[in-house]
């Protein structure tokens, strides 16, 4: 038995086909410029069908977390504990993931910590998850 | 003004509560369903509709009509899923019952221990549609992980301690020592709570409701049909439901409180009375952060002003000020799934509520679940 592979759909295939490749990209509405996630097949806020895969830089922020001491699936029971959190894209405003926290003890984090994507492999795709930031953000050129 | 077709609830009923597993449910529907019509005094040809919230455990409308053996109905439905819990059908029969669609509606929640129980599963669900952003990173167990987050950022945004969660589970424990129907009786010191382990911390396994198998029902009908019938009345003041923006227990825009506030604001904006009335509150508290959110949402007290407001447990507790879950809520007398919080107001503002009855309560306001899923009740006796 392993764990859950991600079943992709029309709409979130690039988001999953993305992160097999180390790239986080998240759905952009050509219309109103908004960022939303989970994929789906409008945007939410002006119900265009023009929403298309922006990559971003993989920074964020931690929104919230919780460390699972129990495993509702047994699959997961070696991790115990391990920490499932919700992080805002720096880049990407309105998208907010739920992904894993990695490399870092939980007890050390708190709300807005800055965190950076990394890729878990995951049969034939890469789950995003999260650890403190290392790097420094780039500067943006357009500034 | 509803008039004559204001909806009314003249009855509720219980059945036993069992913790053993493998429980068949429909004795007990059948045993509550009837309670609330001898409490009515009704018969079961009176009753022309039947709304129910299925789950695991749950009977579906038509079956229990056929275990009544109700002739017809003119009205009936199977409320779930994602909806108020067990409160959407009352709420389904208060509309249709005002609308005329029918005059005397029967509501019932059955449900059985193993659909509380999130653990234990051994098969891996396919990650696919809304579950592959969530089920690969081990979420799983209901909401637990998603509620595990929401009490974590409230902490964080908001302020507040550990021990304002903990006096939501102590309070039900004082209150279901005082209730025949308690299940988990014996008090608890604030202590006990701050050690219980972790499920999903800061989330812990007293800010959970404990799973039984059982059935609640209430008779709900018009203020002109009440009048005939021998039991005193409770007035429907106000319901409404609420899902909030973007609506998902996870990726919703009011992660915190969910449909709540909004909810609320329906709730109180069809009412005939304010926040400043209530004389008892029935919260629903399949977690604790639940009610701590309708507690606010509802303008009991401020938003982030709980911790104060609760003022040690005081205010919540027997002889308090703001009497909450005074049947000790699921947390304590088990997981009835949502009915439960509306046939204790309809008690208390019957005052057959014993040594735990409000003194002189007249206004009762009750709440079901959250996220996207909010449903809420003013209740009044004039
Ligand atoms: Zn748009």
């Amino acid at each position: 038995m392993s764990k859950p592979v991600p079943i992709p759909d029309a709409a979130s295939a690039f988001f999953w086909e993305g992160a097999a490749r180390g790239e986080l990209l998240v759905q952009m509405c050509a219309d109103c410029e908004s960022f939303q996630y989970p994929p789906t097949v409008v945007c939410e806020k002006c119900q265009s069908r023009d929403v298309r895969p922006v990559r971003v830089s993989g920074r964020g922020t931690l929104y919230a977390l919780t460390v699972m001491h129990q495993a509702f699936l047994p699959i997961f029971a070696e991790d115990l504990p391990f920490t499932i959190a919700l992080v805002d894209l720096d880049d990407a405003p309105g998208a907010r993931l739920l992904t894993n926290i990695v490399d870092a003890a939980p007890a050390g984090l708190a709300a807005g910590d800055p965190l950076e994507v990394v890729f878990e492999p995951r049969g034939d795709y890469a789950l995003p998850q999260f650890r403190p930031a290392r790097s420094q953000p780039e500067r943006g050129g357009a500034e | 003004m509803k008039g004559a077709r204001q909806a009314t609830v003249v009855g509720v009923g219980y059945s036993s509560v069992h913790r053993e597993i493998g429980v068949d449910t429909r004795p007990l529907v059948v045993d509550a369903c009837l309670g609330a019509l001898h409490d009515a005094g009704l018969t079961t040809s009176q009753i022309d509709a039947v709304f129910e919230y299925p789950g695991a455990g749950s009977q579906i409308a038509v079956n229990v009509q056929r275990l009544l053996g109700i002739p017809d109905l003119r009205a009936f439905g199977d409320l779930g899923g994602s909806g108020p819990s067990g409160l959407a059908a009352a709420m389904a029969a208060v509309a249709a019952v005002e609308s005329g669609v029918c005059d005397v509606a029967l509501v019932f929640r059955s449900v059985n221990r193993e659909w509380g129980q999130q653990s234990g599963r051994t098969e891996v669900p396919p990650a696919g549609n809304a579950a592959q952003f969530t089920l690969p990173y081990g979420d799983f167990g209901g909401i637990i992980p998603s509620i595990g987050m929401k009490k974590y950022r409230r902490l964080a945004e908001l302020g507040g301690s550990e021990e304002d969660y903990g006096h939501i589970t102590l309070n039900a424990r004082q209150w279901s020592a005082m209730y025949e129907r308690g299940v988990l009786t014996q008090p608890l010191t604030m202590d006990d709570y701050l050690s219980s382990r972790f499920i999903a911390e800061p989330l812990r396994l007293l800010d959970c409701d404990y799973p039984v198998t059982g059935a609640c029902a209430a008779i709900i009908t018009t203020a002109e049909r009440a009048r005939d019938l021998a039991g005193a009345a409770v007035t429907v003041d106000s319901v409404a439901f609420g899902t909030g923006s973007r609506p998902d227990w996870t990726f919703s825009d009011d992660f915190v409180f969910g449909g709540t506030i909004g909810c609320a604001q329906h709730l109180w904006a069809t009412s005939s009375v304010t926040p400043a009335e209530v004389d008892v509150a029935e919260l629903y508290d399949g977690f604790t952060h639940i009610t701590i959110s309708w507690v606010e949402a509802l303008g009991l007290c401020g938003i982030g002003e709980f911790g104060d407001w609760v003022d040690g447990g005081k205010r919540i507790g027997p002889g308090g000020a703001l009497p909450l879950n005074t049947n000790g809520g699921q947390l304590a007398s088990g997981r009835l799934h949502g009915l439960s919080f509306l046939t204790e107001a309809v008690q208390q503002l019957r005052g057959d509520c014993g040594p735990r009855q409000v003194p002189g309560a007249r206004v009762a306001v009750v709440a079901n679940a959250h996220g996207p899923q909010c449903g809420a009740m003013v209740l009044t006796r004039t």
